[in-house]
């Protein structure tokens, strides 16, 4: 009684196994190279709006502790 | 040929388990064409696919259990060698190569600014606000505290019942937090004003789910809340009322982490689980579109690129890797003999140009995305990094670690 429910189950799993290898054979691809220009492009189009790449100066920089002016 | 496309998408719409309609199928793919090749055999004369695809249903039910089950483990294979082959057939350059004509990075020095102590033991996650300032962090003495990233100051508490608070997050609108853990649940506070108020009285859970909960997120929106657990499924919930969305099955063992993707690009998420695969999903309809199995070991992040079209994953096998959605492959990998330790946390900064890791060994690495190479290795920490967030402007990250503190 067990093995068939055991056997039932594990046809069930197969099937969508099967079901889920369809349905991503199926998507579109492209090719790496593509793919990679890509993301070259966007990268060297925000890289100017990357703090963290470019640098931000200090005045910018709200994490950079404020010395205290002394005004004599 | 053209009898058989024609038939074919017949074929797609009366199929009766619903697999979704490939968007323009110019030519049936050829493992396709050999699955009905395999059924047309089998039973003997189905005159067009649009019977095979319905008789195979039926005839799978009538037939011996043992038969069915090793025809679709052979079918299942066959499959997995086709999708091989055909991603594949489209890997034609590798992306440091494409990448060798963008400039190098020069040297970077980053240094803490800020460190948040206030936790009394390991801190397991945080997330940043949307106004760049307010940092939400959960530890595992069971307390979520939000913090002022400026002024280091602590702007709220709240204790939960539960111990090892795994998993916490920002809502989009800055008015509430939402964090879960080994109680199983997703519990979302809403941030008031009045430092008197008992924010634990306001407590709304959200989320119930039979193992513990890994990472949390909000959607575009305060009202949705999207929940891994460690009992191998993801779940969408409507934070009003309580309710279960949309539930994600399909990772074989726990999903330790989740992102979801950057709005422009629509709604999927992806999550990462202990069973190495990296699922991509549709949140409307419940259903994996892509899956990824390249890792050695457990995922313990995964986080997108800022375009939507890539995302990069950490793992305890010491690498991070890059996978890019369209061409359905992994591009890159970023490792180094000399590093052994997992990676706990990973986050791209605003360009996509650099990856932040951070690792078992107590230390930060910076990749640099497209060349592969690693730009900076930051120490501070001593314990392991066991979260990273980069700030939502870009100008500063932040890492949580077991040492009980934060650094920004």
């Amino acid at each position: 009684m067990s093995s068939k429910a055991q056997s039932s189950n594990n046809l069930a799993h197969a099937r969508r196994t099967v079901q889920q290898l369809r349905i991503e054979a199926s998507i579109e691809r492209i090719k790496v190279s593509k793919a990679s220009a890509d993301l070259m492009n966007y990268c060297s189009e925000h890289a100017r709006n990357d703090p963290l790449l470019m640098g931000i100066p200090a005045s910018d920089n709200p994490f950079k502790d404020k010395k205290p002016c002394n005004i004599l | 040929m053209n009898n058989s496309q024609v038939e074919w998408g017949a074929a797609e719409d009366a199929a009766p388990y619903g697999a979704a309609a490939s968007p323009g199928c110019r030519s049936p793919p050829p493992l396709l064409l050999l699955f009905f090749l395999l059924l047309h055999l089998k039973t003997g004369g189905a005159s067009s696919p649009c019977d095979v695809m319905t008789a195979a249903s039926a005839v799978s039910s009538e037939v011996q259990p043992n038969e069915t089950l090793t025809h679709l483990k052979t079918e299942s294979d066959t499959l997995k060698t086709k999708l091989e082959e055909e991603r594949a057939k489209l890997h034609d350059v590798e992306l440091h190569q494409v990448a060798e004509k963008v400039d190098g990075l020069g040297q970077f020095i980053m240094k803490t600014r800020r460190t948040l102590k206030g936790h009394g033991n390991k801190v397991l996650c945080m997330d940043w606000c949307k106004d760049k300032r307010r940092i939400v962090s959960s530890s595992q003495d069971g307390k979520v505290i939000v913090w002022d990233a400026f002024t280091t100051n602590k702007e709220h508490a709240v204790t939960m019942p539960c111990t090892w608070v795994m998993a916490c997050a920002y809502a989009p609108s800055g008015c509430a937090v939402a964090c879960g853990g080994l109680d199983n649940k997703c519990s979302v506070y809403p941030l008031s004003l009045d430092k008197n108020e008992n924010l634990a009285a306001k407590k709304k859970s959200v989320a119930m789910h039979t193992n513990y909960l890994s990472a949390c997120s909000f959607t575009n929106s305060d009202m949705q809340i999207l929940t891994s657990s460690g009992d191998g499924t993801c779940a969408l919930w409507d934070v009003e009322s309580g309710q279960l969305l949309q539930s994600f099955h399909g990772h074989a063992a726990d999903v330790l982490c989740l992102d979801l993707a950057p709005s422009e690009t629509g709604n999927t998420f992806v999550s990462g689980g202990c069973d190495k695969k990296a699922n991509v999903w549709d949140m409307r309809s419940g259903q994996c579109i892509q899956s990824f199995e390249t890792h050695e070991s457990d995922i313990n992040s995964v986080r997108y690129y800022p375009s939507g079209d890539a995302f990069a994953s950490g793992s305890d096998d010491a690498t991070c890797r890059l996978y890019d959605l369209r061409a359905d492959r992994e591009v890159a990998i970023y490792s180094k003999e000399s590093i052994i330790f997992g990676v706990s946390s990973v986050d791209f900064s605003l360009s996509g140009r650099l990856l932040f890791g951070g690792y078992n060994d107590y230390t930060i690495n910076v990749w640099d995305v497209l060349k592969g190479t690693r730009v900076s290795i930051l120490f501070g920490h001593e314990n392991r990094v066991s979260t990273l967030r980069v700030s939502p402007d870009g100008t500063a990250f932040c890492t949580g670690s077991w040492d009980h503190t934060l650094r920004v």
